[in-house]
This record gives structure tokens, C-alpha cells and sequence, in this order.
């Protein structure tokens, strides 16, 4: 973290047209502004619930997200998160919000979803690292393209399939070692192993 | 301070969304008091973000936001969906405000063990709170499978070092340590045990990290 080459995040130290479209929603209820993020991000988690095994949900996933979007907006602070970023976790907490009640009553659910799974900018003792935060989106964007095809493959499969480094050890027919070693050489190069340091 | 983290691979599998509820306790946890794993999710989750942005689109129909738009509409404008903190943690929701006065039970010498496995139905894994009486000792003991525990509450010592409230760790079975309670609190963790731990004598069914 104390690598950070402060150049960039002069050209970012703005908000993205996403994050202002969803600035807007919280701050005005801007109905314009929250089709445009369906339009944009509706497709991807509809995709992103096709691709975990809730194909016959998938409609009713984008629903819910964009449900909890709506309602949450007024707490979204563009400092602590990209509006991607923060729309990646809501879609992730409500996939397993769905798979929960699938599979049990809600009276036995003593703790929600996003006491376990936190959505940027929740807290509000948090600090503002917008700075960091910016560098890391741009960072992994960049960085992504670069990587080799069987990085980019486990990594998409832990995120989009929700499969366990095992799971997809398994699939590919590859040891666990090996699956772990190139997601560290992808964290790596992504700059989040970095944080390791010091540890 | 925590000095002891959960390593990049467990994060990942968090911020994926991809641990189990116990587990996914032990990182939340964590996180609420570590800044610094904080902000190695928040990259984590911007990663998230950027595979799903790379992925194909799959095509929505306009009639599926008309439907979402007659949700809302019925909905109060601007009603934030929680109140402002303070929020009650996890933690509390499951234990209360009082770890010291749960409803333990002495294990051997200084250990006290409270199974917590039924607050998380339909979780396979073993959930155990386990306490170790201020300046007591465990017995030298080994993990079976992996073991993830962080600690609630004073600190706990062994050849690996000091873990403190917060701290986080991960044995397996070539773990063999002998911790000690250190401080003048009872020292409390929480562990999740990836596989159930079979209760065959008196001296197996004593659990870790402290005892097994």
C-alpha cells in the first residue's frame, strides 16, 4: 500500500459515470439515472446468476438486486466504492440471500446475509480510501488483460461459478496446489498479494 | 492490534462469496477490527466487479424493469433501508453481550467448551466456542483437517506467537502446540471445524485450538 505511484489517481480521483448515475439515485431518486445502471449492469448479473447455477432464478436475481439497489442507495458514498464494485456486492450478497431461504426458514436465520458479507461503505467508522480504492479498480482492469488465460479461468470460476479452489481443481482436473499457485500469481500481479507484506 | 490475518486465497474466497456461514463469521469478524484485510477485500470485491464486467451479457427485457419500477413505486421515497449505527454485530446476535457468562462447560484443567454448531442450520461444520482461564495451560495436541478460530476475547500464546483479540488463524494436522492463556482475561476463540470431529474417548473429545 505504500507503493502507490500517486500520479494516477490524479486522472481518477473523480467519480466514474456509473458511480455519478448511482450518486444520483441515492441522492434525487433519479429514475433516468437507475435505468441506465439496469441497462448496464442488469445483463452482467443476469449472466453472473446464470453462470452460479441459478439459471431459473436468473430474472428473479436481477429483480432482487436491483430492488436492494434502489433501497440502499442513499447509502452509497462514491468515495468508498465504485458503483460497480458496490452493485458486484449487493448481487453477490443477494445470491446468497436466495440460496439461504432455498434452503431454510427464515426463523432459523439468527444473522442476515450482510452481517457476514459487508457491503462497501456500510460501516461508517470506515475511512475514506478513495485513493486506494481507485488505484485498484484501474490497477486490475489493466492488469487483467495481461494475465495468462488459466489465471484469468480460475479466477472467473471462483467469482462467477462460486466454485471453491477445490471445486475447480476437481473440474479442471489439476491439483489444489496448482489452482492456488495461479490464483497467488494473479493476486500477485494485481497488486493484492502486495498487502501480504508485513503481515 | 491483530497481527495475525487470514491469507490472500481465504480472502478471496470470501469476497467471492464462496465461504461457508461459520467461516465467512470468522473473516467478518476479523475484517470489523482490521483495516488493513478491509482494504484487501475492497480490491478483492473491485476484482469481483471487473470479472463480471468482463463476462458475456445475457440480454433483459425492458417489461423486467417496468416490473421492478412497480416494486419501488410502493415503497416510501428514500426510506434508508437501516438505521444509522450502532448496529448489533453478529456476534451478539448469536451469543449476547455476555461471552463470559454463556452456559460453559469445563473440559479438562483450564478449558471450558461450548458447541454452537445449531446456530448455523444446514452448515456442516463443527462450530465450538472455547475459553482457556487466564494464565491456564492446554495440553500439547494436534488439529484434525483444518481449523479456522479467531479470537473473541484476551489472548492466547504458543510456539507460533501471541494471538490477540481478533487475531486470526488457520492449524491443520501438523500443528502441534501447547498454548497458554495470556493476560489477565479468560482467553475465548471461536473455531470452525471443516470436518465434524468424531467423540470416541474422554481425551478426543477436547477440541482445539487449546485442546483436541
Amino acid at each position: 500500500m505504500t507503493t502507490l505511484d500517486p500520479k494516477p489517481a490524479k486522472a481518477e480521483g473523480r467519480k466514474d459515470p456509473w458511480s455519478q448515475l448511482l450518486d444520483k439515485v441515492g441522492k434525487h431518486q433519479d429514475r433516468e439515472a437507475y435505468h441506465a445502471l439496469f441497462e448496464h449492469f442488469g445483463p452482467q448479473i443476469k449472466y453472473y446468476a446464470m453462470a452460479n447455477g441459478l439459471a431459473s432464478h436468473a430474472e428473479e436475481l436481477v429483480q432482487e438486486v436491483f430492488v436492494s439497489i434502489w433501497r440502499r442507495s442513499c447509502l452509497y458514498d462514491w468515495r468508498k466504492a465504485a458503483a460497480s464494485t458496490w452493485i458486484f456486492t449487493i448481487a453477490r450478497n443477494q445470491r446468497i440471500d436466495m440460496l439461504r431461504k432455498m434452503q431454510r426458514s427464515s426463523a432459523e436465520m439468527l444473522v442476515e446475509t450482510e452481517d457476514l458479507w459487508q457491503i462497501p461503505g456500510d460501516n461508517e467508522d470506515e475511512p475514506v480510501t478513495s485513493l486506494h480504492r481507485l488505484m485498484s479498480e484501474r490497477r486490475i482492469r489493466e492488469s487483467l488483460s495481461h494475465l495468462p488465460e488459466e489465471q484469468t479461468t480460475v479466477i472467473a470460476k471462483v467469482y462467477m461459478e462460486n466454485k471453491s479452489h477445490q471445486m475447480v481443481a476437481d473440474e479442471l482436473d489439476i491439483p489444489l496446489g496448482t489452482v492456488k499457485s495461479r490464483v497467488r500469481l494473479a493476486l500477485n500481479k494485481l497488486k493484492v498479494i502486495l498487502q501480504d507484506q508485513n503481515v | 492490534m491483530t497481527r495475525h490475518h487470514p491469507d490472500s486465497l481465504t480472502l478471496m474466497e470470501y469476497s467471492a462469496g464462496n465461504l461457508s456461514e461459520p467461516h465467512a463469521l470468522c473473516i467478518r469478524l476479523h475484517l470489523d477490527k482490521c483495516p488493513h484485510c478491509r482494504s484487501r477485500v475492497d480490491t478483492l470485491d473491485s476484482l469481483g466487479a471487473v470479472m463480471m464486467e468482463e463476462q458475456p451479457k445475457v440480454s433483459v427485457s425492458e417489461s423486467m424493469f417496468d416490473n421492478i419500477l412497480a416494486r419501488i413505486a410502493s415503497e416510501p421515497v428514500n426510506e434508508p433501508v437501516k438505521p444509522a449505527p450502532p448496529r448489533v454485530s453478529a456476534l451478539q446476535k448469536l451469543l449476547g453481550e455476555d461471552l463470559n457468562g454463556l452456559p460453559w462447560k469445563r473440559q479438562l484443567g483450564d478449558v471450558s467448551v461450548l458447541d454452537i454448531s445449531e446456530k448455523f442450520p444446514g452448515q456442516k461444520e463443527q462450530v465450538v466456542l472455547q475459553k482457556l482461564a487466564a494464565g491456564g495451560k492446554a495440553p500439547a495436541h494436534t488439529h484434525r483437517g483444518n481449523e479456522t478460530t479467531i479470537v473473541l476475547q484476551g489472548a492466547f500464546a504458543d510456539q507460533n506467537g501471541v494471538f490477540n483479540q481478533w487475531d486470526f488463524v488457520v492449524l491443520n494436522e501438523q500443528d502441534e502446540h501447547k498454548p497458554v492463556a495470556v493476560g489477565c482475561e479468560d482467553c475465548i476463540t471461536l473455531s470452525v471445524l471443516s470436518a465434524p470431529v468424531k467423540l470416541t474417548g474422554a481425551f478426543t473429545r477436547l477440541l482445539n485450538p487449546f485442546i483436541r
